[in-house]
């Protein structure tokens, strides 16, 4: 099994959303089309002034879905990874 | 896995230090709140976590005595980096930088090294009013026996500061703090850029052509470089080749790439965020002039700062800084199309 | 307890005017910055260190003082500002970058200038001490019985310049209260890890003055000791040195992520909230009671709001002004 296609998602408990309700992607490290590895920071959502990496959950071909300064919430799907 | 990882010029400066640290137990990190804050504009990301708090210090709201402390580390064989958070807090603590760090190496022959890097936040743009907006670039390079960096992407960031932390002289390592990739100052899309993982220097004095042109050379540094990349998109437009020289380092200056480029150009704009009078702007202008007075078709325009305190307010801000369509503007009046 | 009743209301206006002034602040500094926060966008750009939470030390001392008084305060200065009777519309125009601001938009939040009062204020830590003891030593020469009131953070008797300031103020024996809001916090690092004594009060004796902490953020107390501060500045008897341990609500600057801080700090804070603090004494010695402290409140609240609403109209400046006033 090493083919088929992961989310990214910014995880559910990195801020809490009764507070602030919205963050943004504040910077993509890789483009969309590119090779990541698995545990690569590959993206950063900042809410107000704290910021949050967002780490690669398999190795693959990242899709990017949210694009740079796009609006997310805990739980946001922001790209997918293809695997293999 | 091909590179093709991008990082902030923030990142890529953590980066270099960490590295260098790895590799010297002799390299240090001191400064206000680069601790647990890991650096007001990040520049110390992840560091006190890997390093500790012997290694990684928060100091006091003490300059003078902390710069000066780097200066007797640096002597003592350490290789300290310091940090003054804005570098227009360098009022409260030059006589450090200056008369120490600047001379001692003269005084002594030689005889005596001071390998410290002064890095310190720099530049305007987010209406931060005039004690925590100067770029004061001139105000280091104009000292002999300082070195002085000024890097306008994540790249150059790293390798410059790895070139940095090496040398055996008092580095000034100017960042400007809307080129880290804060998430809460914008940017612009070329600061961050693909940063190699491992290690790498890039010499102090190498100007690099961003932009090849033929009918104007428009030469930048830190943020500036920016502006005129756009100056030349929108100069393009309109028929005018300009050639885009990023200086990267001011001291030492890479006058020959500037004077190369005039040569085939006949057309010289400078731009620099730092003030317009007795500045990096008069100086490459002369630099050419003095060694080639026949190379200028077009009388050479500075853009920079206009001789006042950074206003706060930001419709003046905004007017006030050598932002893309000044630096355009420059290029017409000085190639007669404008 | 010397404080009478027209003192301990002043001051409770003062507190609460600030403390609207500060929570209002905070809810317009964020127009135009959401979701994305950049501190450059929005209604009120820039940095902005906010004092809820410290009004005890700006109302407990500048309620001593008058006019012609001077006071130095540093980048967190609205409270002081507006204890000392700072234009408040034009205060508010200026932190809005408007043409009606008292610097015409060119100082911001950190440089508010009303000579009409005799403020000034900095954003170079501790570089309100010198400026102080220059203020007091002029008023001095020219023999007025003016005083001059040097404002700072716990961070800045760290600095030099703190230090040298307070040397000429005692050698010279000079008319200058030293103020340092201690709220434990440079920015991310804690007083105990910044600062080689607990009590910079201690530090007092060094340059010949009388140095003086005031615990858990009172008022009542620091009335007391600024009194006697200030009388003795004007009647020639030298400098005095007073450390008020207070608190800071917000985080150094808004945005501030706070990694830094425990989470539940402010809340304990909140608890012993001097404002309330106040309220519960005027009301339990039955100085007053509670309609005339919510008219109080109501004024206070009512003026605050007029001052936001005249920065929101005052017009942008024009570009080129920024180019004048560089020289008279």
């Amino acid at each position: 099994m090493a083919s088929g296609r992961i989310q990214v998602r910014v995880p559910n408990d990195l801020w809490d959303p009764s507070e602030t309700e919205e963050g943004v992607i504040a910077n993509w490290f890789c483009e969309d089309g590119a090779q990541v590895e698995q545990g690569a920071t590959i993206a950063e959502v900042a809410v107000e002034k704290s910021t949050y990496d967002v780490v690669a959950p398999a190795a693959g071909t990242l899709t990017i879905a949210v694009p740079q300064d796009g609006v997310v919430q805990p739980g946001t799907v922001i790209g997918y990874i293809a695997m293999g | 896995m091909p590179s093709s990882r991008k990082l902030t010029v923030s990142r890529a400066m953590s980066e270099a230090i960490a590295q260098e640290m790895r590799a010297d137990p002799q390299t240090f990190v001191m400064g206000e709140d680069v601790g647990a804050f890991e650096g007001v504009f990040d520049s110390t990301l992840g560091l006190l976590e890997e390093f500790g708090e012997e290694r990684v210090r928060d100091t006091p709201i003490s300059e003078t005595g902390f710069i000066g402390a780097g200066v007797g580390a640096a002597m003592s064989g350490m290789r300290p980096i310091v940090e003054l958070m804005f570098v227009d807090f360098i009022g409260v603590c030059m006589n450090a930088v200056y008369n120490l760090a600047a001379k001692n190496t003269y005084f002594s022959a030689g005889n005596c090294k001071v390998p410290m890097v002064l890095m310190t936040g720099t530049g305007g743009g987010y209406n931060d009013a005039a004690q925590h907006s100067q770029a004061l670039h001139a105000t280091f390079a104009h000292l002999p026996g300082l070195k002085v960096v000024a890097p306008s992407n994540a790249y150059d960031a790293k390798g410059l500061l790895t070139t940095a932390i090496r040398d055996d002289n008092p580095v000034v390592y100017m960042f400007h703090k809307g080129l880290q990739g804060l998430v809460w100052m914008a940017s612009p899309a070329g600061a961050a850029t693909e940063v190699p993982e491992e290690s790498y220097t890039i010499p102090f004095g190498e100007a690099r052509t961003v932009r090849s042109g033929r009918d104007v050379t428009i030469v930048a540094i830190s943020m500036t470089v920016h502006g005129a990349l756009a100056a030349a998109e929108e100069l393009a437009t309109e028929g005018i080749e300009a050639e885009v020289i990023d200086l990267r380092t001011l001291v030492p200056l890479d006058r020959d790439t500037v004077i190369e480029s005039v040569k085939r150009t006949g057309h010289l704009v400078v731009a620099d965020e730092d003030y317009r009078s007795y500045g990096l702007t008069s100086e490459v202008i002369t630099s050419v002039v003095e060694a080639h007075p026949d190379y200028l078709k077009g009388p050479p325009q500075r853009v920079a700062m206009p001789d006042i305190p950074v206003p706060y307010s930001r419709p003046m801000e905004d007017a006030m800084l050598p932002n893309a369509e000044r630096i355009a503007s420059a290029a017409r009046h000085t190639t007669g199309r404008g | 307890m010397s404080a009478t009743k027209d003192d301990l209301l002043w001051m409770y206006a003062a507190m609460v005017k600030a403390r609207y002034y500060e929570d209002t602040m905070a809810t317009v500094y964020m127009e135009g910055k959401k979701p994305k926060f950049d501190i450059g966008a929005g209604l009120v750009p820039g940095e902005m260190h906010l004092a809820a939470g410290q009004e005890p030390c700006a109302a407990g001392v500048c309620v001593h003082l008058r006019n012609d008084d001077t006071v130095t305060a540093p980048h967190r200065p609205h409270h002081v500002a507006i204890a000392k009777g700072v234009d408040l519309n034009r205060m508010t125009a200026e932190i809005f970058g408007r043409v009606d601001g008292l610097g015409g938009g060119r100082g911001g939040h950190m440089h508010l200038f009303d000579p009409a009062v005799n403020f000034v204020c900095s954003g170079i830590i501790a570089e309100g001490a010198p400026p102080a003891v220059g203020a007091a030593l002029g008023a001095r020469m020219n023999g007025r019985d003016a005083i001059a009131v040097s404002y700072v953070g716990e961070g800045a008797p760290n600095q030099g310049g703190f230090h040298e300031a307070l040397n000429l103020a005692g050698v010279w024996q000079l008319p200058v209260v030293f103020i340092i809001e201690d709220n434990s916090w440079g920015i991310s690092v804690p007083k105990s890890k910044s600062t080689a004594v607990a009590d910079n009060a201690i530090r007092a004796p060094g340059y010949a003055m009388p140095g003086v902490r005031i615990e858990n953020n009172d008022v009542l107390t620091l009335y007391d000791a600024a009194a006697d501060a200030v009388a003795r500045a004007r009647a020639g008897q030298g400098p005095t040195l007073i450390e008020v341990e207070t608190y800071r609500y917000y985080g150094h600057f808004q945005g501030d992520p706070e990694i830094y801080r425990p989470k539940d700090e402010v809340k304990g804070l909140k608890a012993k909230d001097p404002i309330d603090r106040l309220y519960h004494y005027l009301m339990d010695n039955q100085i007053t009671d509670s309609s005339d402290l919510e008219a109080i409140a109501q004024r206070c609240r009512e003026e605050v709001d007029a001052a936001y609403a005249f920065a929101r109209k005052s017009p942008e400046p024009a570009p080129e002004a920024a180019l004048e006033h560089v020289f008279v």
